[in-house]
């Protein structure tokens, strides 16, 4: 029988009532590594062309540069430290849920039924701390897409292979 | 009937040896047209250069030729394609074999068009998209008109509902005529063209003026204006004409641009969704499916308001620039643009219930744009002190611009469909999109927005993600959950 009755939004199921789960802490440890190494990388680099180029200017530049790059490096990890705590995931009856960002905070809602397909990858240091990043894609650009960074393997694995069998259960 | 026979492999017409001929050196002459265009200037200036080398150049140029030619003809002899009942195959390559498979069901778009080395040789291309990304599209270059059209037909065929659209033909429900696109052309934003034309006449005007001294314009131009004692009139009047005078150029240009690609403009109802065709030398005819929609866009600015242009693009899932250009109809008016979208949304525009964006929003655009004025002013300043007055013009038109803009903004969510209004200065736009197309949702909040308990979201479709800015936080969430709740209650294909 069809049926078509007003619905009331105040009952309707409420994002904003979910208790979102944090990621891994050792995540953090990830996050960290990738900051340094860049900086180091830049830092390096900089370091080698003064070297190479014995020009008093450029040794003035590259100093103001690398001190910088340095400020700049130290606001970066007291933002990603502090919004580190904003990085939480949660999974409902329906749609998958995640939320990031200090300045910026922003939570993404992907509804199962729009998902095209589920990655896991991991990165050298994420396979040493047991650690995934799931990517849930959907048809649309990528600003849609969902990426959780710092799952534990098991929650990963879990998630995307319940979304899997979602995903050819549906067609 | 089907007189092609799809199921084997076959080539494409032997006259597609010259359309790949031809694309290849178009392209090879686009990219190479900058290092020509700097030799050409060399030998201007030396003309030794060009006769004691002559043979060489001419040499060189044939081997080109041969060359491109011979890779022609291999691409000719290895183009092979063929369909059965769910796939199409396409083989490729000379020395990188590639087999390429697109299941029929994936194809989104099968259009015929014709270029200007097709037409001469009355051919026409064939191009299948597919719902990937850009790089999955796959056009056959040369086919005769009947091969390509009854080819078309053979990759649609899996819905036996939609081959009889092309059947029924149906008078055409929209024309554009030249004077509208002219109209068009010259209603255009050009504001923009003027901000950019500004910046590279800043930027390159010291080799400009170079050019133009090595050229004796400037001493011939002085006998004009012979005030040797008013000298900054001069060098005022010089650089205002040629300021002129390259903005008619890039006007014209937009004008010429739009009428080649938009030429004889035609949109035909069918059944299920549109066919629009149009084009000079590009001749492109394409079918909009109802369902593959994912967005619409009625767009207009003030000129166009007053002269009853409009234009409405539809947007269908990864489409790249190109296809979205294509997919656009201009030089409608209000009442047929309406019309078109009430076609594919009904009954969209009905009880329309505009809700608008917290006053947050004017606060907001005051601080961004409080910023670029402070930019701009020292820049000013630092080309001259005197042009500071500038100041006033630019600070009433970036007061009218946030007036016009939040006048501009405002959304609605109804049962089926989600409107958005925007705008600024000069441009108005519309969003439609269906609730039941939508990807993802997001709710954002930066710090400012906190201390105010303002909330954006972000609603992605299949093709693009349109922002309800700056309302109250539990009114944000209200909506995302209904959304959500539209989305994920009723099992709607949203392709």
């Amino acid at each position: 029988m069809f049926t078509n009755t007003q619905i009331d939004i105040e009952t309707l199921p409420k994002v904003a009532d979910i208790d979102l789960i944090p990621i891994e802490k050792s995540y953090f440890k990830i996050i960290v590594f990738n900051l340094c190494f860049v900086l180091i990388g830049v830092i390096g680099a900089l370091l080698g062309l003064k070297f190479l180029i014995e020009d008093s200017e450029f040794d003035k530049i590259a100093t103001i540069l690398i001190i910088a790059l340095i400020v700049f490096f130290v606001i970066q990890f007291i933002v990603l430290a502090l919004g580190f705590k904003n990085r939480k995931y949660a999974l409902r009856e329906k749609d998958i849920i995640y939320s990031k960002g200090l300045l910026n905070f922003s939570t993404t809602i992907l509804p199962f039924n729009r998902v095209q397909h589920v990655e896991i990858s991991r990165s050298f240091l994420a396979r040493k701390l047991n650690l995934a990043t799931l990517e849930v894609y959907t048809a649309g650009e990528s600003g849609s897409d969902l990426k959780i960074e710092g799952l534990s393997d098991n929650v990963a694995e879990s998630i995307n292979a319940y979304l899997t069998t979602m995903l050819n259960e549906r067609v | 009937m089907n007189v092609y026979n799809f199921e084997t492999p076959s080539r494409q017409s032997l006259k597609g040896v010259i359309v790949l001929f031809a694309i290849s050196l178009f392209r090879i002459i686009k990219k190479g047209i900058a290092v020509v265009f700097v030799f050409a200037i060399g030998y201007i200036r030396d003309f030794e250069i060009v006769n004691n080398h002559y043979l060489k150049f001419v040499l060189g140029f044939i081997i080109l030729l041969v060359t491109l030619l011979i890779i022609s003809i291999l691409k000719y002899i290895t183009f092979k394609f063929h369909t059965d009942k769910n796939y199409f195959f396409l083989n490729q390559g000379i020395i990188n074999k590639e087999q390429i498979t697109i299941a029929k069901s994936k194809i989104q778009n099968v259009y015929i068009k014709q270029n200007f080395v097709q037409q001469l040789i009355n051919v026409v291309a064939l191009s299948i998209e597919t719902a990937g990304d850009d790089k999955t599209e796959i056009e056959i270059h040369a086919l005769s008109k009947q091969k390509a059209k009854a080819l078309k037909e053979a990759l649609l065929k899996r819905d036996s509902n939609e081959i009889n659209e092309d059947t029924t033909v149906k008078e055409a429900y929209f024309k554009a005529s030249i004077k509208q696109l002219l109209l068009e052309g010259i209603s255009e934003n050009h504001f923009r063209s003027l901000v950019i034309i500004f910046g590279v006449f800043v930027g390159g005007y010291v080799e400009f003026k170079d050019f133009i001294n090595s050229l004796n314009v400037e001493t011939n131009l002085k006998h004009y204006f012979e005030y040797d004692e008013l000298e900054i009139l001069t060098f005022i009047v010089f650089n205002m004409s040629l300021l002129v005078i390259v903005l008619i150029i890039a006007i014209s240009f937009s004008l010429i641009k739009i009428i080649i690609i938009n030429f004889n403009l035609k949109v035909v109802e069918t059944t299920n969704g549109l066919e629009i065709s149009k084009g000079l030398f590009n001749k492109i005819a394409l079918h909009l499916k109802k369902k593959r929609i994912q967005s619409i866009t009625l767009k207009t600015n003030h000129f166009k308001q007053f002269l009853g242009l409009y234009s409405l693009k539809f947007a269908q899932t990864m489409g790249n620039k190109k296809q979205k250009e294509r997919l656009s109809i201009i030089g409608i008016n209000k009442l047929e643009a309406n019309e078109l979208i009430d076609k594919f949304y009904k009954d969209v525009f009905k009880n329309l219930n505009e809700q608008k964006p917290e006053q947050y929003f004017i606060r907001v655009q005051v601080i961004r744009w409080s910023f670029m004025i402070l930019l701009i002013n020292i820049l000013i300043f630092l080309i001259s002190p005197y042009a500071l007055f500038l100041n006033i013009p630019i600070l009433l038109l970036v007061i009218l611009h946030i007036k016009l803009s939040y006048k501009k903004a405002y959304f609605n969510i109804d049962d089926k469909y989600f409107v958005k209004g925007s705008g600024g200065l000069i441009e108005t736009s519309t969003d439609v999109l269906e609730l039941h197309k939508v990807q993802s949702v997001e709710l954002m909040q930066s710090v400012f927005q906190k201390r105010h308990n303002i909330a954006s979201i972000i609603i992605y479709s299949g093709a693009k993600g349109l922002t309800i800015p700056h309302i109250t936080k539990t009114h944000a969430q209200r909506i995302v959950d209904y959304i959500l709740f539209k989305v994920e209650s009723q099992h709607k294909n949203w392709m």
